[in-house]
């Protein structure tokens, strides 16, 4: 039978890790999570016997909107030992995604990430948690807090030109990359997909500086590759990361760059037309052997990859050649 | 010694919901017309989705009953269509089966493979470069991987 825990006890265990409350003040307490949008502000969740203290909702944002308030992300302390977590309540969705025109389902499970957490264990390029079944079935995931910023955070708030950055900078940057694909190779030898590879989707470990993959909850029905989405996702970093940052054509052309005469149509990347693939056209220092593995994500393309390995063997051919 | 290959005249057709692949039914009727000593297979492999997709096992047994019906009725049509070019109806049949398919081609390719099918008849998809990259081609991979059969794709 489960341990009641009372009003007393929670008001101390609070009051130790957080601001104490009133002595009047009840805590709601949740042991049924399904309704996520009443587990506010102030309420306490128990997963197997655990409490937590809900202090907010998680937001996310992306490509300059405002951040999206996420109501079944929470952020939250545990009252047994003070840490902070991320719980996730279960929330199913599904939707039609549409990239540059192409339309396919998605969806959320917190299955698929309750399988990974498990899967990744302690892996040092992924967020790190555990999964739980509230009193009604659903599967919460407890998630361990990636203290740091997300990849692309850091890219931007760099200043340097990129001939510096390229030569003292993306070293170091490419080498923790190689350990994130190798850590998504993992994940599809496994057969499970990453499902959502963005840029704002790693986070760079403050501590151990590792680079660290998060939320795995959203998959996609796949046709007849099913990770070629995912290393599509890869691409669009690598390319992020070589140039620090989207080299868009639009900012070429108000620029009236001298790229623009040497850049074709088969130069764009292979799905968002706007952002240069081939690199190498306005940084001709970029090495051809890693311009080559940029080319495989442009509308030029002879070959795509079909597995993370391909591309691995290749970014591993060019620095060994540096 | 004799390294002359045998063909037979068994065709497998693997069909979907696609304009495509009632193309490629079209063709085979229209090619064909009923000629003798061929036999036919339209199949369709149902693409089970993953454990994922369902938040309850309720549900996903509710989606697989409909799109069952509609896959069986999805294959009469077509076996209508080349019973009414002159084929026997004793030498059409249809198949559907419930795969995890990480890759609808190989399933196709391994169900022709549990059988005995010299020809793989298929439909092309049409897909744009950046659709094919995003999530491949299955007449491009069939066309790579198959071995022992010679493979149609009707345009």
């Amino acid at each position: 039978m489960a341990k009641f825990i009372s009003q007393e006890i929670i008001h101390q265990m609070v009051a130790r890790w957080s601001s104490p409350r009133p002595e009047n003040y009840r805590f709601k307490i949740f042991k049924d999570t399904s309704d996520f949008f009443r587990v506010e502000y102030g309420s306490v969740v128990v997963l197997d016997e655990k409490p937590f203290l809900i202090l907010h909702n998680a937001k996310e944002g992306r490509f300059g909107l405002d951040d999206e308030e996420k109501f079944w992300v929470k952020r939250s302390v545990d009252l047994t030992d003070g840490s902070r977590k991320i719980i996730k309540l279960v929330f199913y969705e599904k939707f039609m995604a549409n990239i540059a025109g192409i339309d396919f389902e998605c969806f959320r499970s917190p299955k698929k990430e309750a399988r990974i957490l498990k899967l990744v264990g302690n892996h040092k390029n992924f967020m790190h948690g555990y999964a739980v079944e509230d009193e009604n079935g659903n599967i919460v995931r407890v998630l361990d807090v990636v203290n740091g910023k997300p990849l692309h955070i850091h890219l931007q708030n760099l200043e340097c030109d990129h001939q510096a950055y390229f030569y003292k900078l993306f070293p170091d940057i490419l080498s923790k990359y190689i350990e994130c694909i190798k850590a998504i190779k993992f994940l599809h030898e496994n057969g499970e997909k990453h499902g959502d590879i963005r840029r704002d989707h790693i986070f760079i470990d403050r501590d151990s500086g590792d680079f660290r993959w998060i939320d795995f909850d959203y998959n996609y029905r796949q046709r007849e590759n099913i990770y070629s989405y995912d290393l599509f996702g890869l691409g669009n970093i690598l390319i992020f990361l070589t140039g620090m940052g989207d080299v868009m054509m639009t900012d070429l052309k108000k620029q009236n760059h001298p790229a623009l005469s040497l850049l074709t149509d088969d130069d764009v990347n292979i799905v968002f037309h706007n952002r240069v693939a081939n690199l190498k056209k306005n940084y001709p220092y970029i090495p051809e052997t890693l311009n080559s593995a940029l080319m495989h994500f442009s509308s030029g393309a002879n070959r795509f990859y079909d597995n993370t390995g391909q591309l691995l063997e290749d970014l591993e051919e060019f620095i060994q050649t540096q | 010694m004799n390294n002359e290959l045998t063909f037979n005249k068994n065709i497998l057709i693997a069909v979907d919901e696609s304009e495509n692949a009632r193309r490629a039914v079209l063709y085979v009727a229209q090619l064909l017309e009923g000629a003798t000593g061929f036999s036919v297979t339209i199949l369709h492999v149902i693409n089970e989705p993953e454990e994922d997709y369902f938040p309850t096992t309720d549900e996903k047994e509710k989606w697989l009953s409909q799109y069952k019906k509609k896959v069986d009725k999805m294959l009469e049509d077509y076996r209508q269509i080349l019973i009414q070019k002159g084929f026997d109806r004793s030498v059409v049949s249809v198949r559907s089966t419930i795969r995890y398919c990480p890759s609808m081609a190989q399933c196709i390719l391994e169900e022709r493979d549990e059988t005995e099918y010299s020809t793989v008849v298929v439909g092309r998809q049409g897909l744009s470069r950046s659709e094919e990259f995003l999530f491949g081609s299955v007449s491009s991979k069939i066309v790579n991987y198959a071995r022992n059969c010679t493979v149609w794709v009707v345009e």
